[in-house]
């Protein structure tokens, strides 16, 4: 059954690869920083300085951000993989084997993912390791003697790293659909379920609704009572929209109406596939709010006060919101594969049915640009809500501050991850014959 | 012979109320072959799926193999069918980028029993020699009758058939009843098939009409145009 999932679907397992790949390439920079930190000849003061920066702390940091987020990326994305599989898990099931031990199919596949996917990560979070040592070195953080070496032990520890988190997240991916009967599963895998749980709609409108109050309630609050309390209006309101996203999406789709024919076809794939694509929305809205609120906090901050913040400081601020967005980016740009590669079917059908190429590719370019639109839209939200009484508090502002080319930076880079993600494949897909495909 | 299956008062309701099985009653006994036909609707694969412990009923009880599945929980239920159970569907599902030797052998690799020897089977459907062919290779004919040897490979008591040949050509689908037939003659299984083929319920021994989620008819299998006659009637009935 294995073999059979490896060699069937082989592209539905970019998604835990490339995850996996990030999280050995975080735990091999983590562990080479450390390293490099140590091993540097340095003075006892020049040392003591280093320790204090707390610059060691960020390695250790790095390498806890690999465990958690790639348990919990390994799981979304092999929850679409094993979406694919659907079929065969439905047929050993019916001819007897229990649903542990479609879990344990399911945790050796991404386990025997995990270790090519480790030995492509290892060198790379080298080369990114001693890019961020140089970073500190270049930006007065660290003295010229720091140099980066890797840590001896960072191949087996990473291999364990992703091993076991991807072991522990595919587990819990299989849970739900090891458990469902055979026959609704034989029955099911043709079309996906449309319905959106009322108690996962309330649950996001209640978090919403909890973030927006007490963001209006700490505006009068003092500056640094305020701080505290935004990081928990930021979570509220991420996973709110991470609840309410099949929602979002179906607002999405009926925005899609108002652009002609194209546009409609685009709202109703979007409206039916919501709960697939919102794996894809939420990552990207998460990435899009995290790094809107740093941006605008630093560069309100600067505008504001006129006076620049410690360019080092804001270096090392931006690089570790980038380790944040890498891996949500990783996880959009997989969910999004992951569906289009789920609807050659579709496709061919269209093209079957009378559209050209050119017609259904810009139909997915169509859904792309309305998922990119929602993400951006909800994004930009839940950056206003949780900077907002920050900015009041600290620096006496209602306006938001953010330099155009950031914006426009942010707008071109989710359209690009998103078109990546969706019109690549597409295209890929739409060059077999589409009776190929259907037959 | 001791009934192999037993369905007292099945009911089976999805949500949003539609109902598939009103009510049904039905004891097959041990090397019976048994064909269940009816319309689109009538709730035909549902008492199949009920009735092979791949689904469960809403109400009422089955007795399978001499054990009351409705209650077993999910692990118990999937090693009882793959102790005691073969399935063939309409659409093959078989293993399509495996081999037709490691199809054969996956019961086993589940943990199933392994009564009979991987060429046994492959010699009693015909294909001799075909076991290291991947399942992509095959024609349906052929992939049908690797899920016939599958089915058989544990030495089931009862082979579930869904459509065996609906998607087969007649005189393909009549080897794969011929080989469901010796099945029942030759090694003594039980078969519940589920056609809307009266040319293939003509292989059976024992001829079930449902409709509406009920018992119709039940009795000896007549010849088959007796039975196109009277799924015409039934759909009229029905109609009118």
């Amino acid at each position: 059954m294995i073999r059979q999932a490896l060699r069937r679907n082989p592209w539905s397992f970019l998604g835990p690869f490339s995850t996996q790949m990030l999280a050995a390439a975080l735990v091999a920079a983590g562990l080479g920083i450390t390293t490099s930190i140590d091993r540097a000849p340095l003075d006892a003061a020049a040392r003591q300085a280093l320790t204090d920066s707390g610059v060691a702390d960020i390695a250790i940091i790095f390498v806890m951000i690999a465990i958690y987020l790639s348990i919990i990326i390994v799981g979304v994305t092999m929850a679409a993989t094993i979406a694919q599989q659907a079929r065969d898990i439905a047929l050993v099931r019916a001819i007897g084997a229990t649903p542990g031990r479609v879990r344990r199919s399911v945790a050796a596949q991404a386990a025997i993912v995990a270790v090519p996917a480790t030995l492509f990560g290892v060198p790379l979070g080298a080369l990114g390791g001693r890019a961020w040592i140089d970073g500190l070195v270049a930006h007065g953080l660290a003295p010229a003697a720091v140099t980066f070496q890797g840590h001896p032990g960072a191949l087996p520890i990473a291999v364990a790293v992703t091993v076991g988190t991807s072991l522990v997240g595919a587990m819990v991916a299989a849970i739900r659909p090891s458990r469902i009967r055979p026959a609704v599963a034989l029955a099911e895998s043709g079309a996906p379920r449309r319905r959106i749980g009322k108690v996962r709609t309330a649950a996001g409108l209640v978090l919403v609704a909890g973030g927006v109050v007490l963001s209006v309630a700490i505006a009068g609050l003092d500056a640094e009572t305020t701080d505290q309390l935004g990081l928990f209006v930021m979570l509220a309101l991420c996973v709110g929209a991470g609840l309410l996203g099949p929602a979002l999406l179906k607002v999405a789709a009926l925005v899609g109406r108002l652009f002609g024919d194209t546009g409609r076809l685009a709202g109703d794939a979007i409206g039916v596939r919501a709960k697939a694509l919102s794996g894809a929305l939420v990552p990207l809205t998460l990435a899009i709010a995290f790094t809107a609120v740093k941006v605008i906090i630093l560069n309100t901050g600067e505008r504001v006060s006129g006076t620049a913040p410690d360019a080092a400081d804001t270096w090392l601020e931006y690089s570790g919101t980038a380790v944040y967005v890498a891996f949500a980016a990783v996880a959009a740009v997989n969910t999004l594969v992951t569906v289009v590669l789920a609807r050659r079917r579709d496709l061919a059908v269209i093209q079957l049915a009378g559209a050209t190429r050119g017609r259904a590719l810009r139909l997915v370019v169509c859904e792309a640009l309305l998922v990119t639109g929602t993400a951006l839209v909800v994004g930009a939200a839940v950056a206003a809500t949780t900077t907002l009484p920050l900015l009041h508090t600290a620096l006496g502002t209602w306006t938001p501050w953010m330099p155009a080319s950031w914006l426009v930076t942010g707008v071109l880079a989710t359209a690009a991850l998103v078109l990546a993600g969706t019109a690549l494949p597409a295209a890929l897909a739409l060059r077999r014959p589409p009776i190929e495909v259907v037959s | 012979m001791e009934n192999v299956l037993e369905l007292e008062g099945v009911a089976r309701r999805f949500p949003r109320g539609i109902v598939a099985l009103r009510e049904v009653s039905l004891r097959v006994r041990g090397g019976e072959f048994v064909a269940v036909m009816g319309a689109t609707g009538s709730g035909k694969s549902t008492l199949l799926h009920c009735a092979a412990g791949l689904d469960r009923p809403s109400a009422g009880s089955v007795r399978l193999a001499g054990r009351e599945i409705g209650r077993m929980r999910e692990g118990p239920l999937a090693r009882w069918r793959r102790d005691r159970v073969g399935f063939v569907f309409q659409s093959y599902n078989l293993l399509s980028e495996l081999t037709v030797a490691q199809n054969l052998k996956l019961p086993g690799r589940l943990g199933g029993p392994r009564r009979r020897g991987v060429d046994d089977v492959l010699a009693a459907v015909g294909l001799q020699g075909f076991g290291r062919r991947p399942v992509g290779e095959l024609s349906g004919g052929q992939r049908q009758r690797v899920a016939i040897a599958r089915a058989l490979v544990t030495g089931p008591s009862v082979i579930f058939a869904d459509e065996p040949t609906g998607a087969l050509d007649p005189s393909t689908g009549g080897q794969i009843l011929r080989l469901l037939r010796q099945a029942v003659d030759r090694d003594g299984v039980t078969v519940l098939m589920v056609t809307h083929d009266p040319g293939a319920a003509a292989w059976s021994d024992r001829l079930v009409m449902l409709r509406d989620g009920t018992v119709a008819t039940d009795a000896p299998t007549p010849d088959a145009e007796t039975i196109a006659d009277r799924l015409r009637t039934m759909s009229t009935a029905v109609a009118a």
